[in-house]
């Protein structure tokens, strides 16, 4: 099966002033479709920085990474937003709902960027806020919803789209252990329903609930293991 | 365009959460829209009331005063032009059609049956409804026949008429004008203001025969000349000529000033604009200047806001967003603002010049003209402050935004 996230030989590069940091030293990793993993590694480890390679958000300085068959490298910010936009859904740690707009609202959000306008759009948010059980919630602002609830809007609103690939960053860093569970139990279903989805954290409990847990240490991929 | 559909919508809602942002910017953006719609609505209304007047007075007419340019004020101008100077003018110019000599004496006591009043009385010949335009709308104009017999009649003003009859009807009833007694003949139709805000309507008009003999004492001069002209469109042509005409009359060797000043239409309407331009000015400067600032606050408070909103920025860029609907949404914000912020300054200058009319008679008209200007003004302080705030926005890295 051809992956949904290829990366070869991925290299990144920052400046700070003079010195040029290398983060991330030559990463080779393969994402098949429908594939659960996890990407573990403690702060500095360059594992926040994959991510947002893997999520479009930052290009590598070398490599090669194909998302979805096209070659991320060399792509311009309207093309990389494009591509977000269809086929990448995010999950924060803390969020990111707009608190001035209802839960349904937010859901709504990438709607609004879409290139192509689909009917019902509303719809299959309420479709997907009954799925994650807030439907009686819909009209009201974040702030008067549990750290729990917002994260499973946020969840619906990745969803939106429908893309292929759910990246989700720290996504239980703000919740209780129980609460913590709910999430990750929900992330699995969705999986379970066809998404591939990639969690990265630093906590071992987190990344147990994926079915492929990637190693990252100083810019490098250390270890591999599936279940 | 459905997606800038969109994108104003979320301007929109973003707008209305921020009330407070909200509130100061619409609030700095009104003041100096409504100072800017004062200035445009005041010179509007100096041109009005100066094309009303030149219509009232007559487009084709000139008014020639005694005394060189240099002699100013009234009281104080020299008396050079006589009676005969005005037929001299109505035979050598074909196309005058009316030439009306004028005196005037001031503060002259007129009283009718104990009944005391100050007015101003203005010696004409017998043609003066119809050299100012001025209709009589109770009785008639006096006579050539009058003016020969320096009659003692009269044309008064609508206030002198309240003032010295009430409700009675003044026609061929007998009023003292300095101790003489002069006959009413007809009522001069109310005027209002005229072009310098002063009252016209307190007149009393009479021959100007009458006038030179009996109140000047005076055999020779008059003070001005209303030459109106069948041919209006050639008036500069024909002050040029009677220009050179006096000074011939005259006997001005070449090389002196003129004795008398002519003035035209034109110069009616110089008059107003310069009776209203320094006011123009003065709260053109602190319109622009209050524009300036509420642009700087508009600026500042988006600025703090585009920090403040950096999670949504990066949110809206994780889901798609691109730089220029990031850029177009913080635009359609500052736009929305300065909108309503037009708005209300509009409303407030229209209040504002209300109050204004109220204190003082100051010309002011409200047009279309100046509900636009002031529109496009408070577009144009919404572009320009909103859009370096605004471009901040659309640059903000989506990984830097992520990470705040």
């Amino acid at each position: 099966m051809t992956p949904l996230c290829l990366m070869e030989d991925v290299r990144k590069t920052f400046r700070m002033g003079d010195d040029a940091v290398e983060v991330l030293k030559g990463i080779d990793l393969a994402v098949a479709p429908g594939e659960f993993a996890a990407i573990m590694g403690t702060s500095g480890s360059g594992k926040s920085t994959l991510m947002n390679l893997i999520g479009c958000l930052d290009v590598p300085t070398s490599g090669r990474y194909l998302l979805a068959g096209r070659e991320v490298l060399g792509l311009q910010d309207d093309d990389l937003s494009e591509l977000r936009n269809a086929h990448i859904g995010f999950v924060f740690q803390s969020f990111y709902l707009l608190p001035y707009a209802t839960v349904l609202e937010n859901v709504l959000l990438p709607t609004l960027y879409r290139e192509s306008a689909k009917d019902h759009a509303e719809d299959h948010a309420i479709e997907l806020l009954r799925l994650v059980g807030l439907e009686a919630r819909m009209r009201f602002r974040p702030n008067r919803l549990s750290g729990g609830e917002q994260q499973r809007a946020a969840i619906c609103r990745a969803l939106m789209n429908d893309p292929e690939l759910l990246l989700a960053d720290e996504p239980t860093g703000q919740l209780d252990s129980r609460t913590a569970a709910e999430i990750m139990n929900l992330l699995a279903k969705m999986n379970e329903r066809g998404k591939t989805v990639i969690v990265v954290t630093h906590d071992p409990a987190i990344a147990a609930y994926a079915k492929r847990i990637i190693r990252i240490r100083d810019g490098v991929i250390v270890d591999e293991q599936a279940d | 365009m459905n997606r800038l559909i969109n994108i104003f919508s979320q301007s929109l809602r973003a707008v209305l959460a921020l009330k407070l942002r909200s509130f100061f910017c619409i609030l700095s953006i009104a003041i100096g829209i409504s100072a800017i719609t004062i200035i445009v609505a005041a010179t509007e209304g100096a041109y009005q009331k100066a094309f009303d007047i030149v219509a009232a007075f007559g487009p084709d007419s000139v008014l020639i005063v005694g005394g060189a340019e240099e002699s100013r004020g009234i009281a104080r101008r020299e008396k050079t032009l006589t009676l005969t100077d005005a037929e001299a003018i109505r035979s050598a110019f074909g196309t005058a059609y009316m030439v009306v000599p004028m005196s005037n004496v001031r503060d002259v006591i007129i009283s009718y049956r104990g009944n005391r009043y100050q007015a101003p009385v203005i010696g004409s010949s017998s043609d003066y409804s119809l050299a100012w335009t001025w209709p009589v709308v109770e009785g008639s104009d006096f006579t050539e026949v009058d003016l020969k017999r320096s009659a003692n009649v009269a044309l008064i003003g609508n206030e002198t008429m309240r003032e010295l009859f009430g409700e009675e009807n003044p026609v061929g009833k007998f009023i003292q004008v300095r101790q003489i007694p002069v006959q009413v003949v007809g009522v001069l139709l109310e005027r209002g203001a005229s072009v310098g805000g002063g009252n016209v309507d307190n007149r009393v008009v009479m021959p100007i025969t009458t006038v030179m003999k009996k109140l000047q004492n005076e055999a020779k001069y008059v003070a001005v000349l209303r030459v109106r002209f069948e041919d209006q469109e050639n008036l500069d042509r024909r002050v040029e000529e009677l220009k050179t005409f006096l000074r011939a009359q005259h006997r001005i060797p070449d090389g002196e000033s003129n004795d008398f000043q002519i003035f035209s239409s034109k110069d009616i309407i110089r008059f107003l604009v310069a009776l209203t331009g320094s006011l123009v000015v003065f709260v053109g400067i602190v319109g622009i200047i209050s524009l300036i600032v509420a642009g700087f606050v508009l600026a500042n408070l988006f600025h703090l806001s585009v920090r403040e909103r950096t999670g949504e920025i990066g949110i809206r860029r994780s889901v798609g967003a691109k730089r220029r609907d990031i850029l177009f949404q913080f635009l359609g914000e500052a736009l929305l603002l300065t909108t309503a912020g037009g708005l209300c300054g509009f409303l407030l200058g229209v209040a504002a010049s209300g109050l204004l009319q109220y204190v003082e008679a100051f010309p002011i008209h409200f047009s279309w003209r100046a509900f636009a200007i002031g529109l496009f003004l408070s577009w144009l302080v919404g572009i320009v402050f909103g859009l370096q705030p605004a471009s901040r926005a659309a640059n903000l890295e989506p990984i830097e935004a992520i990470r705040s």
